[in-house]
């Protein structure tokens, strides 16, 4: 490729001067050029192409670059070539080497090469031309530039205006000839903000209160109420945790189980307390190192120690280490930068301004927390916080002091006895060891396995009575302390390495191929750190939050955006880089970030902002015109139709039944799961033990989530296996079966017929009851015959069979059964609920 | 929405470029092969002016691909490529030059590294006198339906990494696996099965590494509903699919009606085409309850054709049930098995357990690329056998321990055969060296077998990309070459 290259460039430099006479465009590029915009923006329409045609041989990453050529780079892309072509020139595109290249249709010449099987559109050829028409003006990319708050635009139609969030999107509208969609009705309306706020219904009481209430600020009276409730940090948790990669085993191999929920907790009452986003971040990043931290501070810094811990047999220990160093990084740069480092691992990142170097720079800050990357204390991994009571902690701390000791003596014993790899001479007997055991010897003594010791110990029985006494104590010891450490509640967080580990580029991504060694830094293209700032995940943090970063507070506002209207003003919601899409709205998304930034990262306040524009209080209603127009209602002329999450599914099941146990934080619970459902992952070796009582009713934030085998109820949810922030939605066969036949939504079906049997004395007032209770509204006319029509025929399918047929339908789940009700009305009505709790309008946000 | 319209809406910019030859005309051909295709793209193409196109892009030789998955690394050495050296050599220190800059898992102790001669016999078998061992007689008698490739190599040494290398062609967990490409390009070709389906069994002694872990049938970042389907091997291959008890097919068909009328109104009201695909989504899941038993239900096929597949047959969750399974799953319209068989990790046991695994899985291997030949079903699908790396052909252990032989994990050379559709039966391509130790010719990496599968679905992997983060994704990262010598 590179030798075709160069050959191509003799070739160009020969008829170079041919080519630069001809000045028309083809065809097909005329026609496109003269329908393109009056202006060309060089980071909105030239850069994409750029980015996505060019940069891959002609980008920032050296070691990929071809011709010396970098279009990345605006002294380079102007400046002049070794062959003394200029790549680009000011106001004169048909002398510029790449509109030559572009546009020739020779190729051996043609750009990009035929064999790269990228290839350029007629409009993209013309947008290219006609910016360096216009002067070429060359703009950093649109992420890096600090957002600035431009005047709010005027609009037309001003009475539409709720507040700014309308002014932009509204003047976007009219500027196509467009408007606002009537406003959702006030019963729709509600429920869109019950599920975005607190992820619950409204209850019917809160339906009556907010339909009899004919104040001005009835909606506003809601939304404050909302978001002082306990339910409110639930829902916002949740993605949080899906963010936070959390889970409540390690995955992987025999997925040991972890501690972590007690930073569940501390997610929650963060949302619920309004936590400003900035303290979120560095307490969650850096509490450890802030002065005199709290437990709680320090708790919060779990969220670094959540990703999986891969503890296979095996494995190599530092390799473990450094992935997870990785995953933390990564996990950083998406939530907060939106960028994606991972492609920086390996080399330069070919389309983004990040060097390999920078990765290593950046993976510096993580680097340096004094886990080992082995994984003996499977699922409380060093280090962590004890929350045990002191006593407990006491104990423990004489079995660490005992087990330090022998560890102190063994390694003694040890040094003496084997020196480098004289041990097998030395001792016959341990030819028969399998690696694994053998590499016991090589670990520190009081981080030792004793399953493999065990093999070690009988293999030196004989020959070495006192080496193997001393073993076996030593075995014995990291047991008691292992199991005790085992009743505590030990939560996995960073601390700090008093003496730095040193951190070298990795070759390749490759653990152990250190290349040069760098410390801590910044990427360049980013604002640089203060001057003061401390050279750790302190001063990372602080600069993350600190007012002059460019990207911090778009990406918050945007993955929030995301939440309420389907997806974000940047579409790709993990991606603010070169290759993700651009803002629809971009002096809206600016606006927004530079107005939370200002009124102190305040989430509770952005939230209100949204809910109260316009925008967001638009009907969802799609008509055949405006769906031709704008299939992705990317204009944001209707409000958004989107199925639930599946969690807020079930939760609305439970809360329906009134069977939702409304404690907040704890331990994770075991509700209906199939029988069996972890005999495939674990070999049998791991059993599913669903919870009673109360457990089966929790809100599904509190489910255990086991990372090889995750709740079976839920779809579309992020595996938990890495960081993401990008919600997913699909429609399948499969979520129809689980709502259909789920005990949860079974049972909660029947308790929900049951209370209506209970209030209500007509079968049109139950029908009613029931509806009213799982959509927030009444039937229609024409929608109550169809319910009527069902029952009757539910109703006379139970009573043509045996009995039994209704009682077992009606006995699903643990919720006790009323026995005093008539047990074919009973069936029929509780199969009727199950069918309106399987309408699309249920599931839907609307 | 179809899946071939769906993906046309889909489909990124780039795809423009297939306005080229192999473009409209490739898109053309394929779709004579199925004229539902030719419907909706011709459709499509004219709706969006030619600024999209789909897959296949030329015309595929199988439409429908079989992957009997071998989880732990069968040992090549032991089974398809003959080392009558390993056995002159038994005892012997490999030499250095063979290990020098190698690595290999941290359980063997690399001290000492004794060569370990191959513990099977061989024989050839066939036209073409291939060497098969006598673990294997059934796969032994079926040679020439098969093509071997022994020049296998990867780039990872532990199970999860290269199991996932080699269905994702990434070692990290979060690609799209082969499966999830295939239906997300080409869609499915029935109503009533899902068009990617994942099929599990194990031996009893399996142990650390073979975890089946989902990722190995994930969609990645494609959407999810191209996700393996994974057919559990207990009493429920698809969980939620019973109807709760008291609760008849008539009642569940009243329930369903119910639930699509209240939805058309909604859907009137509303005019949101995604209330109609919950409408379809409900009905297929209500074909499922059926299809599924009914596809699990053997009791329609003869006992010849049981005996076939050998005894444990009728075993939920046992390889040979898988491998019927498979059968009946691409007869009723499934593009895409992975069949994942876990306990060849032979680190210690391989004088104890390797006959027993080749035991489970001999028959019901070599039965199913039968059954399928006696159905003409061959020549449109493909069987594909085979690890995620080879094993050592030195030993693991002791060689005074007889009983505890073991190899270990070996990315530098293992063999995986081919069946049926596009392949040339009854051949062998690529070599070892006399220690099956490094490939010597025509190395095949895990990215060329990835592109030459592509290429017989009628893809070529290099056009067929995702954007994702910023990225074009494909199967095959930025390597691969179609293994053009092996195609018929």
């Amino acid at each position: 490729m590179k030798i075709y290259f160069l050959t191509v460039l003799k070739i160009v430099f020969l008829i170079g001067l041919i080519t630069s006479c001809q000045s028309n465009l083809p065809k097909d590029v005329e026609e496109a050029y003269d329908k393109l915009p009056e202006k060309i923006d060089y980071g909105f329409d030239v850069k994409p192409i750029l980015s996505d045609r060019c940069y891959a041989c002609h980008g920032p990453d050296e070691d990929s670059r071809y011709g010396g050529l970098r279009l990345d780079d605006e002294e380079a892309a102007f400046g002049m070539l070794a062959n003394g072509k200029y790549p680009l020139i000011r106001n004169k595109p048909f002398e510029s080497e790449v509109v030559k290249r572009i546009l020739s249709d020779d190729p051996a010449l043609t750009m990009p090469t035929p064999e790269s099987k990228i290839f350029l559109t007629a409009k993209e050829k013309a947008i290219i031309v006609k910016w360096l028409e216009q002067g070429g003006e060359w703009k950093p990319h649109w992420s890096f530039i600090k957002p600035q708050k431009q005047a709010l635009p005027v609009v037309t139609n001003r009475g539409l205006v709720q507040n700014p969030i309308d002014n932009f999107v509204l003047a976007k509208l009219e500027r196509n000839k467009l408007s606002f969609s009537e406003k959702a009705d006030k019963t729709t309306l509600l429920r869109r903000v019950y599920f975005d706020l607190i992820g619950l219904p409204p209850s019917k009481q809160a339906v009556d209160n907010f339909l009899n209430d004919t104040s001005k600020n009835a909606f506003e009276k809601v939304v404050d109420q909302l978001l002082t409730s306990p339910r409110f940090g639930e829902r916002w948790a949740w993605n949080w945790l899906d963010i936070a990669r959390y889970a409540d085993t390690n995955g992987f191999q025999g997925d040991p189980e972890r501690k972590m929920w007690p930073w569940k907790t501390w997610v929650i009452n963060a949302f619920n307390n309004n936590m400003p986003y900035d303290q979120f971040t560095v307490e969650q990043l850096a509490g450890d190192l802030l002065p005199n931290a709290t437990t709680n501070q320090v708790l919060a810094t779990a969220f670094n120690r959540n990703h999986s811990f891969n503890g296979e047999g095996g494995r190599i220990i530092e390799e473990t280490r450094v992935e997870n160093v990785f995953d933390r990084l990564e996990t950083t740069g998406t939530v907060w930068l939106g960028l994606t480092f991972k492609c920086t691992r390996c080399h330069d990142h070919k389309f983004d301004p990040l060097t390999q170097k920078e990765y290593f720079q950046f993976y510096d800050y993580f680097n340096q927390t004094s886990e080992t990357g082995d994984s003996e204390d499977r699922g409380m991994i060093t280090p962590v916080l004890d929350l045990s009571n002191s006593l407990k902690k006491e104990e423990l701390k004489k079995l660490e002091d005992y087990l330090k000791k022998i560890g102190e003596e063994v390694a003694q014993v040890e040094a003496k006895k084997f020196k480098g790899d004289e041990r097998i001479e030395k001792y016959p007997a341990l030819k028969k060891l399998s690696g694994s055991a053998l590499n016991q010897l090589k670990i520190q003594p009081s981080l030792r396995s004793p399953y493999y010791m065990k093999e070690l110990i009988q293999g030196l029985e004989k020959s070495d009575p006192i080496y193997v006494g001393k073993l076996k104590e030593l075995s014995k010891a990291i047991n008691k302390r292992r199991g005790q450490a085992r009743k505590h509640l030990r939560v996995m967080v960073m601390d700090e390495l008093k003496t730095p580990r040193t951190t070298y580029v990795l070759g390749k991504g490759i653990f152990d191929n250190h290349l040069d060694s760098v410390t801590s830094g910044v990427p360049a293209i980013l604002p640089p750190l203060a001057k003061d700032a401390p050279k750790n995940r302190l001063g990372l943090a602080q600069w993350l939050v600190s007012k002059e970063h460019p990207l911090t507070g778009r990406v918050t506002v945007n993955r929030y955006w995301q939440e309420f209207f389907g997806k974000g003003l940047v579409k790709t919601s993990d991606d603010f880089g070169l290759q993700g899409s651009l803002p629809t709205h971009p002096e809206l998304l600016d606006w927004l970030a530079v107005d939370f930034v200002e009124n102190g990262w305040n989430l509770k306040r952005l939230f209100k902002q949204i809910v109260s524009s316009r925008t967001y209080q638009q009907a969802s209603k799609i008509t055949p015109e405006l769906y031709e127009l704008d299939p992705e209602n990317k204009l944001l002329a209707r409000g958004l139709r989107r199925r639930l999450p599946s969690w807020m599914i079930r939760d609305q099941a439970l809360f329906a039944g009134e069977l939702l146990h409304h404690k907040i934080g704890g331990k994770p619970v075991k509700p209906y799961q199939p029988v069996g459902i972890w005999d495939e992952a674990t070999f049998g070796k791991q059993k599913y033990k669903q919870g009673k009582g109360a457990d089966l009713y929790r809100r599904t934030l509190y489910t255990y989530w086991k990372r090889i085998a995750g709740p079976t109820m839920l779809f579309d949810n992020p595996a938990r296996q890495s960081c993401e922030v990008k919600p997913l939605l699909t429609n399948a066969p499969q979520h129809a079966l689980i709502t259909m036949n789920d005990v949860t939504y079974l049972e909660a079906a029947r308790v929900i017929a049951q209370n209506a049997l209970t209030a209500e004395q007509t079968a049109e007032k139950q029908i009613e009851y029931i509806f009213r209770t799982i959509t927030s509204r009444k039937p229609t006319v024409e929608e109550q015959q169809i319910l009527n029509k069902k029952l009757k025929e539910f109703k006379e399918e139970f009573k043509n069979k045996d009995i039994a047929e209704a009682i077992n339908y009606v006995s699903v789940g643990e919720y006790p059964l009323d026995e005093t009700l008539d047990k074919i009305a009973y069936a029929s009505f509780s199969a009727l609920s199950s069918m309106i709790l399987n309408l699309d309008e249920t599931i839907t946000k609307q | 929405m179809n899946p071939i319209e769906e993906n046309y809406a889909n489909m990124t910019r780039r795809s423009f470029f297939s306005k080229t030859a192999l473009g409209i005309g490739g898109l053309a051909l394929g779709s004579l092969l199925n004229p539902s295709l030719l419907s909706a793209a011709t459709k499509k193409m004219g709706s969006l002016a030619g600024d999209n196109f789909g897959v296949p892009h030329f015309v595929p030789k199988a439409k429908r691909v079989i992957h009997l998955f071998q989880n732990g690394a069968p040992s090549h050495v032991e089974l398809f490529d003959y080392k009558p050296k390993l056995r002159t050599w038994h005892g012997k220190q490999t030499p250095s030059e063979l290990l020098k800059g190698k690595k290999f898992s941290t359980m063997s102790s690399q001290s000492n590294t004794p060569i370990l001669g191959n513990i099977t016999e061989f024989k050839q078998h066939g036209k073409n006198g291939t060497w098969v061992s006598d673990f294997m007689p059934h796969t032994a008698a079926i040679a020439d339906e098969l093509c071997f490739i022994k020049s296998m190599h990867t780039d990872h040494v532990n199970h999860a990494p290269a199991i996932t290398f080699f269905l994702t062609g990434s070692g990290l967990p979060g690609r799209p696996s082969t499966g999830s490409w295939l239906s997300y390009g080409l869609g499915k070709m029935t109503d009533n099965l899902p068009a990617f389906v994942v099929l599990t069994s194990l031996d009893k002694q399996a142990n650390c590494g073979q975890l089946f872990y989902d990722y190995y049938w994930g969609s990645g970042f494609l959407p999810s509903k191209y996700q393996g389907v994974k057919f559990r091997g207990a009493k429920d291959p698809v969980l939620y699919l019973k109807d709760p008890n008291g609760m008849s097919r008539e009642m569940r068909r009243t329930f369903l009606n119910g639930v699509e009328e209240l939805n058309q109104m909604n859907l009137k009201e509303y005019g949101d085409p995604e209330i109609q695909t919950r409408i379809a989504q409900y009905e297929m899941a209500y074909q499922m309850q059926v299809s599924v038993p009914e596809l699990t239900d053997f009791s329609d096929e003869p006992q010849h054709i049981l005996d076939m597949y050998g005894p444990n047959v009728t075993k939920k969750g046992s390889f040979a049930y898988n491998c019927l399974m498979s059968r009946r799953l691409i007869e009723r319209g499934t593009r895409f098995v992975q069949l994942m068989h876990a306990g060849w990790d032979q680190h210690t046991n391989l004088n104890t357990q390797l006959k027993k695994q080749c035991e489970d899985t001999d028959q019901p291997s070599a039965a199913l690329v039968k059954d399928l030949k006696q159905r003409g079903l061959l020549d449109d699908t493909l069987v594909i056998w085979g690890g995620e790396f080879g094993r050592t052909p030195f030993l693991q252990g002791s060689i005074d321990d007889k009983a505890h032989w073991g190899r270990d994990h070996h990315p530098y050379a293992f063999t995986t055969w081919m069946a049926g559709a596009g392949v040339k039966p009854g051949m062998s391509y690529g070599k070892t060296d006399d220690f099956g130790f490094n490939v010597v010719e025509n190395p095949v990496h895990v990215h060329d077998f990835q592109a030459t599968l592509m290429h017989l679905m009628g893809i070529d992997h290099e056009k067929f990309t995702f954007k994702h983060q910023g990225r074009r994704f494909r199967l095959t990262d930025v390597h691969g070459n179609v293994i053009k010598d092996i195609l018929s």
